[in-house]
């Protein structure tokens, strides 16, 4: 994996480049309206993103790839919300800041603390505090309620419960002989991953609740040696997907938008028939930075920024970005192979299995692939609970991509 | 490699799979669906340049104005002084229920729009457009008037065309709308049980009856060995079914002219099986049924399933122009164009020209052979029957005096219980200058009585009104 | 004068994307190549035995052999493997004239040659498994 002689000096010049050309057609488009703040934290990207992949070169011998790939991504983010709504444009570089300090915060953190599978009742018990406190203190935005504010910083605990879920298999599913001794053991995970998705599903948090289902299955599959319970979990699924089409009216408004969504244009298909619109008229080249609509597009900042950057920037640079995202899912999946530590191994897959599969969701449900359901896009998205908790997990997967040291994983096993 | 890795490259080669779907999806829309999709009246960009564009407007082919725009209130309005008779050529552009018709078709023309985005853009910045682009039509606004007023209201189609150039003179389809008055109407011509929406002329599939005995005709010329002659006793049994003439009339010992001049059921039953299905099927390919006819407003494709399964029934009906065979007028207009034109059959065309604002011609739609019918021998054979049936035959209604008429009536049955009335035909037999199609749907009488003399007042319209 | 640039650079961006998309692709491809590289073009090389899951500490599947190497429990060695039956300078692989000779460091343990402890110094030959501590190894001379 750190194999010397190979720098990614090119790529990250290429970043560089796109950066600067970037902000110098911004500039021109706002024309007087640039103010040396807006200047000032322009010039900062640039040099926090050049830096930041400069100084992870030096410190981490792990992968070079995946941070570079991110910040290709975000970048492409920052420019299209900037361009929407300067003011938002701002605030998102300023999460983007705080983000990468976060990056670097986690990855020491878990280079210098160990012993993080041994915690799996306090993840349980976190993950179970942060939904009461989204029921209690939650505000219900765009049909879901997934948001808690304190003090005037609203944030998604959904976010963060995505994490614990992650480092919940991976504690389970590195030490499953503990489990085993129990009666019924491997189906008090089920149950408690069944119970958060059943929580997000009252919290109408669809998109979570099929992100949350994705990892699950995706690791069950890969670990679980009682091959009946990944049977069990898919035909639950099954059940769980006719029940809810006939229970619950937001399911099927969904579906039947995603059928048909020009029979409904003026309600339930308005949203993905504006995204199809925006990307219609983008064509493959795109109308210019600029030079679209995006306003018409509701939510634009947030799950509907791929359309807006398929308009402005073309199709191209939308498959340009699904392709950036499959190779962050294959740079990760790598990892997870190349991991010899069990529990990190499995952390490298959930985190890769969580961008993969929140990606796909939210492309897919844009382009009216597969049915629509909210969900921000990893790391181009505008929104501070997202970049943060990607950057907290992409911190994780850079550690992954480490060897682990092997004294302290030999005492781990001996415990 | 253990199983838990192989596992892993499975889930990975699924999400691979799943964002390569992405990309060929995407693509797919884009290459594909885009175009529609962009069309579509709830775009909001569509829009956009309505607000700083006068839209173009439409002219007939002596350039009466059928249709423009004028600024109110800061916003252009766009109006059209002949209400109904235009709705499905013309159609509409309005924000509420979206464009259709010509409107639809050439919105960017009229716009002065580009298609090409990038061209556009560039070319904005060196000259706004401000003013769109005016369509001139092939179609005679006083033809039109006419032959809409022929109809009588009652639910029909007439297409009457220049069988050598494809200018498209009328094109009427009843029950029409009254564009200038939608937002009273709507409710109303959305459920009108006769699809008033509907373009019978392009999109209605009718049985076109004994009209389909030309194409049965030029089967059997190209058949070398068929028997041409043939007793008719008034009625037929084939494969169990009985076949009747009209009121059940013997015509005796007939050639295929005189069969086709006495539109004699029996006889184009009989010869049909010996033809074959096959031979039926290629010339009704090469007159464009079972075919997309590229027209500048959304067409159904007439249909003669020979590919399917077909029995002798089905091919004697077929022969008469019954049982499994449909038909648009259009197509039939086509069908008598190309008898007319020596067996060529030329795209059918809508719009001459356009026009830019400085009366400079931007683009003209110059003939194009769509397909070879038949050859000109055969053509000019047919021709002398259908000149015969208008002398002495079923057509006589159709007769002009100092003038050879080409035609063959129809008298189609069908579900509703009441007979459709056809006819199609050219004139002047030696050097045609016009094709016509009529249907009067549903009308209960033959086409020799009720749809022969109006097609006959078309062709005298055309032949002495339009010159060019 | 704004539109002007916004469609030049809307061409330029989409060039830069797949550029860096092509150019991290080919980094990662050159990675691959660099860690199988070396069973395909080193003739000489250790292969690990054991199942590499099953170990409890860091030990690649391949070790390619040019001229000697020295394997221990020591990082001074040219294979480390942290085996605690493993002693700090273990064995090493000399080469004499197109000859790889195996030779016991005067380990605890001892080094075993197709399971057969050594003593003195071994010719090894292609196929011959070579054990220490825990882990055995086949070596490969084509």
């Amino acid at each position: 994996m750190s194999k010397k002689g190979i720098r990614p000096k090119s790529p990250r010049n290429l970043l560089f480049v796109f950066e600067i050309l970037a902000l110098l057609l911004l500039f021109v488009y706002e024309g007087d309206k640039i103010d040396r703040l807006t200047l000032g934290t322009g010039i900062g990207l640039v040099i926090i993103i050049y830096l930041s992949n400069y100084i992870l070169t030096k410190i981490s011998y792990g992968d070079n790839y995946i941070f570079l790939i991110v910040t290709m991504l975000i970048s492409i983010g920052i420019v299209m919300i900037y361009r929407i709504d300067s003011s938002l444009g701002i605030k998102q570089l300023i999460w983007l800041s705080i983000g990468i300090f976060l990056f670097f915060l986690t990855y020491f953190i878990l280079k210098y603390i160990r012993g993080w599978k041994n915690f799996i009742y306090l993840y349980i018990i976190a993950s179970y505090i942060l939904f009461f406190i989204t029921f209690v203190f939650g505000s219900r935005k765009g049909g879901a309620i997934n948001w808690v504010s304190f003090g005037g910083i609203a944030f998604q605990p959904a976010e963060i419960t995505k994490l614990l879920v992650i480092f919940i298999l991976a504690s389970y599913y590195s030490d499953t002989s503990r489990w085993k001794e129990l009666k019924y053991g491997p189906y008090y995970l089920m149950g408690i991953i069944y119970s958060f998705i059943l929580l997000l599903f009252l919290q109408r948090d669809l998109g979570t609740a099929l992100v949350f289902y994705g990892i699950f299955i995706m690791i069950q599959f890969i670990y679980e040696e009682d091959r009946k319970l990944v049977l069990y979990n898919i035909g639950l699924f099954a059940i769980g997907g006719i029940l809810g089409y006939t229970l619950f009216d937001h399911v099927k408004i969904r579906f039947q938008a995603w059928l048909n969504p020009w029979k409904y244009i003026e309600r339930q298909g308005y949203q993905i028939t504006q995204s199809l619109f925006a990307i219609a008229e983008g064509g493959f080249f795109g109308r210019g930075l600029g030079l679209g609509y995006p306003d018409f597009i509701p939510v634009v900042y947030t799950d509907f920024i791929f359309s807006a950057i398929c308009e402005e920037m073309g199709v191209f640079t939308g498959i340009g970005i699904i392709m950036l995202f499959m190779i962050l899912v294959y740079r990760g999946f790598k990892i997870a192979i190349s991991q010899e530590s069990l529990f990190y191994k499995i952390l490298a897959l959930g985190i890769s299995i969580l961008f993969g599969i929140q990606s796909f969701i939210i492309l897919g449900g844009v382009l009216k692939m597969i049915p629509l359901t909210g969900l921000t896009l990893p790391f181009v998205s505008y929104g501070g609970s997202s970049i943060l908790s990607s950057f907290i997990a992409l911190g994780v997967l850079q550690i992954c991509s480490e060897e682990i040291k092997i004294k302290e994983e030999f005492d781990e096993q001996r415990d | 490699m253990n199983k838990e890795t192989k596992r892993i490259i499975v889930v990975l080669v699924g999400f691979c799979l799943m964002f390569i779907s992405l990309i060929v999806y995407i693509s797919y829309f884009q290459v594909f669906k885009a175009e529609a999709v962009k069309n579509n009246s709830y775009n909001k960009r569509l829009w956009i340049n309505e607000e700083s564009i006068l839209r173009g407007s439409i002219l007939d082919r002596n350039h009466k104005v059928l249709a423009y725009s004028e600024k109110k209130d800061d916003l252009y309005k766009r109006y059209y002084p002949y209400g109904r008779l235009y709705s499905h050529i013309i159609g509409y552009s309005y924000r509420e229920y979206g464009k259709v018709g010509l409107e639809l078709q050439y919105n960017n023309a009229l716009l002065n729009i580009n298609e090409n985005a990038a061209i556009n853009e560039i070319k904005n910045l060196v000259i706004p457009t401000t003013e769109g682009n005016n369509l001139r039509l092939t179609i005679d606004h006083e033809l039109q008037n006419k032959a809409r007023g022929l109809l009588k209201g009652k639910k029909g189609s007439i297409v009457a065309m220049n069988p050598v150039t494809g200018e498209i003179y009328a094109m009427v389809s009843l029950p029409d709308f009254d564009v200038s008055n939608l937002k009273e109407d709507w409710k109303e011509i959305s459920e009108n049980p006769n699809s008033p929406l509907v373009n019978r002329a392009t999109q209605g599939l009718y049985a076109p009856g004994s009209t389909f005995k030309i194409l049965t005709t030029v089967a059997a010329l190209g058949t070398p060995n068929l028997d041409k002659d043939y007793d008719c006793v008034g009625s037929t049994k084939i494969n169990g079914y009985i076949f009747k003439d009209y009121q059940g009339k013997a015509h005796g010992h007939i050639d295929l002219k005189q069969a086709l001049v006495k539109s004699c059921n029996t006889y184009f039953t009989e010869k049909s099986i010996e033809i074959g299905k096959e031979k039926m099927g290629n010339v009704a390919d090469k007159f464009l049924i079972n075919g997309d006819i590229p027209f500048d407003l959304p067409t159904k494709s007439s249909q003669y399933p020979y590919k399917g399964n077909l029995d002798k029934t089905d091919i004697a009906a077929s022969a008469i122009g019954q049982g499994k065979v449909l038909v648009t007028p259009l197509n039939m207009a086509l069908v008598a164009s190309g008898i007319a034109n020596g067996g060529e059959i030329v795209k059918p065309i809508l719009v001459k020209e356009i026009i830019s604002k400085n009366d400079k011609v931007m683009k003209s739609y110059n003939t194009e052979v769509l397909s070879q019918g038949t050859d000109p021998i055969t053509a000019e054979k047919v021709k002398e029957m259908m000149v015969e049936v208008v002398k002495s035959g079923t057509g006589t209604n159709a007769r002009i005096k100092n003038i050879e008429v080409a035609g063959k009536t129809g008298t189609a049955e069908n579900a509703s219980g009441k007979s459709h009335a056809w006819f199609v035909g050219f004139a002047p037999a030696k050097e045609p200058k016009v094709a016509v199609a009529v249907i009067l749907e549903e009308e209960g009488s033959t086409g020799g009585k009720t749809a022969a003399p109006i097609a006959r007042d078309i062709m005298i319209h055309v032949i002495n009104n339009i010159k060019d | 004068m704004y539109n002007i640039l916004a469609i030049l650079f809307k061409y330029i961006f989409i060039i830069i994307i797949y550029l860096f998309i092509f150019s991290i692709i080919r980094l990662i491809y050159l990675d691959i190549r660099s860690m199988e590289g070396i069973s395909s073009d080193n003739r000489v090389y250790l292969k690990l035995i054991n199942r590499k899951e099953s170990l409890p500490y860091k030990i690649k599947e391949y070790y390619s052999i040019d001229k000697n190497i020295t394997l221990g429990r020591n990082n001074q060695n040219n294979i480390v493997v942290k085996d605690p039956f493993i002693s700090k300078k273990h064995f090493q692989i000399i080469e004499d004239e197109g000859e790889y000779y195996l030779e016991d460091l005067n380990s605890a343990n001892g080094t075993h040659l197709n399971g057969d402890k050594i003593f003195d110094a071994m010719q090894l030959e292609d196929g011959d498994i070579i054990r220490a501590g825990q882990i055995e190894f086949l070596f490969v001379n084509r």
